[in-house]
């Protein structure tokens, strides 16, 4: 085994100190000279045209500089890939409670809602659709783009996997399950709302500040909207509090708006959301109604699954194809299966928006794969863990989309490393009897795999670069953005061990589009892999140029150098420090600054016939998860937690620990208390009082671990982490609770209701909080 | 946030004056804890805040003459470290500690837990069983009121404007009394009060029981003795089948008062098991959180 300085040692983060100290400036932290606030007027209709939009008595509000809509942008303002659905500021209609109409940018923030109150805004009531289910009916209002195939508008896409037929096999198992399954929408609750700052340049441009992920995208959205030139656009990412996904669509719109402004006031603009602004108009976990049914023989071989689902993407379509995609390749769970076949459908509701969040389709899709394999387990009285050892891939097999796994396959061991940890055998044996009428204790379990990167979405690479610097410190760029997990820490760790100096020479720029190169986006728990490939090899050519001089210094050749710490030596020369070598190789003339590209393995997927090759690797997990049922309130305590992942090498101990830990908070919440509930369009709980996430109490004590699976594409052997740890643990919750209390909670949350009634209390909902929220400071 | 003027009173009497100036319309602040989250979606509905968390007799905790004094500005915190009220009231302590978290504790004070009046308030179970007598001070003089007359409805109170809450005041329990209150929430901390029960009750020497007082949070509009039930249990002794059949009193009592709601199918049963379970706790002594 190599060893290694840095990789896989612990360190500190290289942001941990300014975060700490609250010395970090966020988006909301500038206050520049001359700088005018914006604030969107937004619709408190989920469904409707815009009849009239008249801004001029907006503008002789006291303090309003100017007003934008989305006649201020070429084209409306249109964007959104793959489907181009969404504007910069509403065009015609609006189609959920949140959107933004028109924007305005006053000296006070104040002054900015009294012109938003000032807008004349008539809109006309559209019929509205909030049941997914009767999204497609034929008679249902068009909330989606006319289509020209004869499709349904309100259809947003069909994504299947097809292997064999399993209805023929289904009649052949011995044991069959056939449930529906429900989740829920989810609220990203980063720490840091919505924010952008966009300040004229000289030039006649704008450079903008934006609290996102993928700086390139917000940079190219303000470019066409606006009609600037690559050169007029530019975008630097401060430091971003929290993402999970919810930094993309919506922010692109704050970035447009305030580029917009700035360009048309030549002040600089900043629009930061309130927490209810930011809780009602972003977008959200898309919500998925599943019927699964899956089958096996008496051995406990698993056989065939049916994986049936619609998915709602709310008003617009945002990531939504994607993260249907990501869902539909794992909706039938880590296994092998005779024949298997999956049919989801995405569709259009005016249930707020659904886009990008931690685990991209996954979390949902788990949530019935992995109780309903839990199900059929204990219809044939296996073990659930040993039937999940008995089906899961191993190295070697070929996967329901036809891809044979060739390298880099954990889960087996995951599985033993949680059994092993948790002591489930013990436990899932003493829980299985008892007799205490009021608090009972149960032990669940499920298996995980997780494309990385984005898969055959598109074209999936990253650049890096790494210079250094006249007073020999050594700087990095990277087109991709660490929101929280830790990728620049991993960078500057990836550099120090390929050019065997101290990493406090080392610094990170934050992304910037004039520094950086464009690395597509910071999604897809990529950043590792790409980003860490990318720099690896910016380090790597940097190193060979120094190698060189070195090798010239030194009077040898370049196979003869060693290195002793950062200092180089010869074959018969006293070592020469790394100073001396970088000062040799500038007389040289050699350039002092490299970069480094790094394409993914290339893969392909036929979306028509739903096979190929989808990611070209996958993590791997396995988690268990303990709870203590009150029977009789319906309260669940998680007591202990054990997760163990595949991530391959891993390059930053307490960054992946980290990503396990909160991976498996965020994903407690999902399972116990999460609910963004729409009565009709208006969201209900529209701050933390009411929408509940788990407090540092309500998380046990987290067991984790990592199976350390050399992947040979990967820098160092390294996959990633963020979205997987998040993605089970759900159902890993609920299969322990369904121990404890001899039932099934089928929709999540499973809250106190659920878990006592095993059904859906309904509340009567509310639009006026909402409503107000939309009119206050 | 609306602009609304802020004022600091040093003494009871400053407090009551500055409540009380002409064309101002001014209330107290304690903790800031409901009146600042209701600020964001409700308009304003007052000019100034007269903060009285700066006056040393509405912190005051004390026993005279068998009755017992809490300041109106005592807080969560403050309550639930009280060794006194830990001893002769330790349901009203558990109460305090099943607040928010450290840091609402930390702010928030039993007159603004009153004044604020919330169906799910968590001291109000454990006052109401206590008859606790609210004291209040205005220009004209003072007032007193039991909690039950001064508590109307949800968010709904008896106070006058320009009155101050100054303490509540509640007769010593009966030696050997034991009290409990349960609390369910949706999560462990920083959760508002789903359903919650507070009991406080003794045995005669003939082992029945001869002295107890009821009553859920949360499950009623106003916070209320369920004194039916009461009476069902005195002079009964303390079986777990009496505790069942007082489970089920509960609910049906809950249901004449409040009809079937949504939440009803719930709370009939979660109702039943914590009134048990309180009921053990004091008569059984079986162990509950705090």
């Amino acid at each position: 085994m190599t060893d290694y300085r840095y990789i896989g040692k612990p360190i500190d983060r290289v942001d941990a100190l300014e975060k700490v100290r609250g010395t970090a400036r966020f988006v909301g932290d500038y206050h520049l000279p001359g700088m005018l606030y914006a604030r969107c007027l937004r619709s408190e209709l989920p469904h409707a045209r815009i009849v009239k939009l008249d801004v001029t008595p907006a503008l002789q509000v006291p303090g309003v500089v100017a007003v934008i809509t989305s006649d201020d942008f070429i084209d409306h303002g249109r964007f959104g890939f793959p489907i181009s659905d969404l504007f910069m500021l509403a065009y015609e209609k609006v189609r959920y409670v949140g959107e933004g109409i028109a924007c305005v940018a006053a000296e006070t923030p104040e002054a900015a809602l009294a012109g938003t109150k000032a807008i004349l805004c008539e809109l006309e009531e559209l019929p509205a659709i909030f049941d997914m289910e009767h999204a497609l009916d034929p008679n249902a209002p068009q909330i989606g783009p006319a289509r020209e195939d004869g499709k349904h508008p309100n259809f947003l896409g069909h994504f299947p996997v097809y292997d064999g037929d399993p209805e023929a096999v289904l009649v052949d198992c011995d044991a069959v399950i056939d449930q529906n399954y429900e989740t829920v929408m989810q609220e990203h609750a980063y720490i840091e709302t919505e924010g952008s700052l966009a300040i004229p340049t000289v030039e006649g441009g704008v450079l903008a500040y934006v609290s996102c992920q993928s700086p390139f995208i917000a940079r190219g959205h303000i470019m066409r909207t606006l009609g600037l030139g690559e050169t007029a656009a530019r975008v630097i990412n401060p430091p971003v509090g929290g993402s999970f996904g919810g930094k993309d669509d919506l922010n692109y719109m704050t970035a447009g708006q305030v580029a917009c402004l700035a360009l048309k006031t030549k002040r600089p603009v900043r629009m930061t959301f309130s927490r209810e602004e930011s809780m009602i108009a972003s977008y959200k976990r898309g919500a998925m109604r599943m019927r699964v049914r899956v089958g096996a023989d008496k051995a406990g071989k698993l056989r065939a699954c049916h994986f049936k689902a619609t998915y709602d993407s709310g008003a617009y379509s945002s990531q939504s194809p994607f993260t249907s995609w990501r869902a539909s390749i794992h909706a039938m769970g880590p296994y092998r299966y005779d024949a298997c076949t999956v049919d989801l459908t995405t569709v259009y509701t005016n249930n707020g928006f659904a886009g990008a969040f931690r685990g991209f389709g996954n979390p949902e899709v788990y949530a019935g794969i992995e109780q309903a394999i839990d199900e059929l387990a204990e219809k044939l009285g296996i073990d659930p863990l040993d039937f999940r050892l008995q089906n899961c891939l191993r190295l070697g097999d070929t996967t329901p989309h036809g891809q044979t796994l060739t390298e880099s396959v954990g889960l087996s061991d995951c599985l033993l490393a949680v059994r092993k940890a948790s002591d489930w055998e013990r436990k899932r044996a003493a829980y299985a009897h008892q007799s205490d009428p009021d608090r009972r204790r149960g032990i669940g379990v499920t298996a995980l795999f997780h494309g990385t990167s984005l898969g055959a979405e598109g074209t999936d690479e990253a650049t890096g670069t790494i210079e250094i610097h006249q007073d020999n410190r050594v700087t990095l760029t990277s087109g991709l953005t660490d929101y929280g997990p830790g990728s620049r820490t991993v960078y500057c760790m990836i550099a120090a061990e390929m050019l065997g100096v101290d990493i406090q020479r080392i610094n990170i720029h934050l992304p910037d589009t004039n520094l950086a190169k464009d690395s597509g986006p910071t999604v897809a728990s990529r950043s590792t892999m790409l980003g860490g490939n990318a720099t690896r090899i910016a380090a790597l050519n940097l190193r060979q140029n120094l190698d060189y001089a070195a090798a010239d210094l030194l009077g040898c050749e370049v196979f003869q150098l060693q290195r002793a710490g950062e200092s180089y030596l010869g074959p018969s020369e006293e070592p020469v420090p790394w100073e001396v070598v970088v000062e040799h190789a500038r007389r040289m003339g050699l350039v002092l600054s490299t970069f480094g590209r790094w394409s993914a393995p290339k893969i392909h997927w036929d979306e028509e016939a739903g096979r190929g090759v989808p990611y070209f690797a996958y993590h791997f997990g396995a988690q268990i998860a303990e709870v203590e049922v009150d029977l009789r309130t319906g309260l669940t305590d998680v007591l202990n937690y054990y997760a163990a992942h595949d991530a391959g090498k891993v390059i930053f101990p307490q960054g992946a620990y980290g990503q396990i830990y909160g991976g498996v908070a965020q994903g407690l919440g999902y399972a116990l208390y999460e609910d963004v509930d729409y009565m009709d369009g208006y969201l209900q709980s529209i701050n933390f009082d009411t929408y509940l996430i788990p407090t540092s109490v309500d998380v046990p004590e987290i067991n984790g671990s990592f199976v350390e699976t050399h992947y040979s594409q990967g820098p160092f052997g390294a996959k990633n982490i963020a979205e997987p740890a998040m993605v089970p643990v759900a159902p890993t919750i609920l299969n322990a609770i369904a121990q404890a209390t001899g039932r099934r909670v089928r929709k999540l949350p499973a809250n106190l209701e659920r878990v006592l009634l095993g059904e859906t209390l309904h509340k009567k909902g509310s639009p006026v909080s909402c409503k107000v929220a939309l009119k206050s400071v | 946030m609306p602009k609304y003027s802020f004022a600091t009173a040093a003494t009871v009497d400053e407090a009551v004056r500055l409540l009380n100036e002409p064309e101002v319309r001014s209330i107290p602040l304690g903790g800031g804890t409901d009146i600042f989250v209701a600020l964001r979606v409700n308009p304003l509905w007052f000019d100034r805040l007269v903060d009285i968390t700066h006056v040393p007799e509405l912190h005051h905790i004390g026993v005279a003459d068998g009755v017992v004094s809490i300041g109106a500005a005592v807080t969560f915190t403050q309550a639930l470290e009280s060794e006194l009220l830990q001893g002769v009231a330790p349901f009203l302590a558990c109460a305090c500690e099943n607040v928010g978290g450290p840091a609402i504790r930390n702010s928030g004070t039993l007159g603004g837990n009153v004044a604020n009046a919330a169906a799910c308030a968590d001291s109000l179970p454990a006052l109401v069983c206590l008859d606790a007598v609210v004291h209040l001070l205005s220009p004209a003089g003072e007032r007193a009121l039991p909690i039950s007359e001064f508590v109307s409805g949800p968010h709904q109170t008896n106070i006058q404007p320009g009155e101050l809450i100054t303490h509540f005041s509640f007769a010593q329990p009966p030696a050997g009394a034991r009290s409990a209150f349960i609390k369910i929430g949706r999560r462990r901390a920083q959760s508002i009060s789903r359903l919650s029960i507070a009991a406080i009750g003794t045995t005669n020497a003939g082992g029945a029981i001869d002295y107890i007082r009821i009553t859920p949070g949360a499950a009623t509009p106003k916070t209320i003795r369920f004194t039916p039930v009461e009476d069902m249990l005195k002079g009964q002794p303390p079986t777990r089948e009496l505790f069942v059949r007082a489970g089920e009193a509960m609910s049906a009592e809950m249901i004449s008062v409040t009809g079937r709601r949504w939440s009803t199918p719930y709370k009939e049963i979660a109702l039943k098991a914590i009134t048990e379970r309180v009921l053990a706790a004091i008569f059984l002594q079986e162990a509950q959180p705090c």
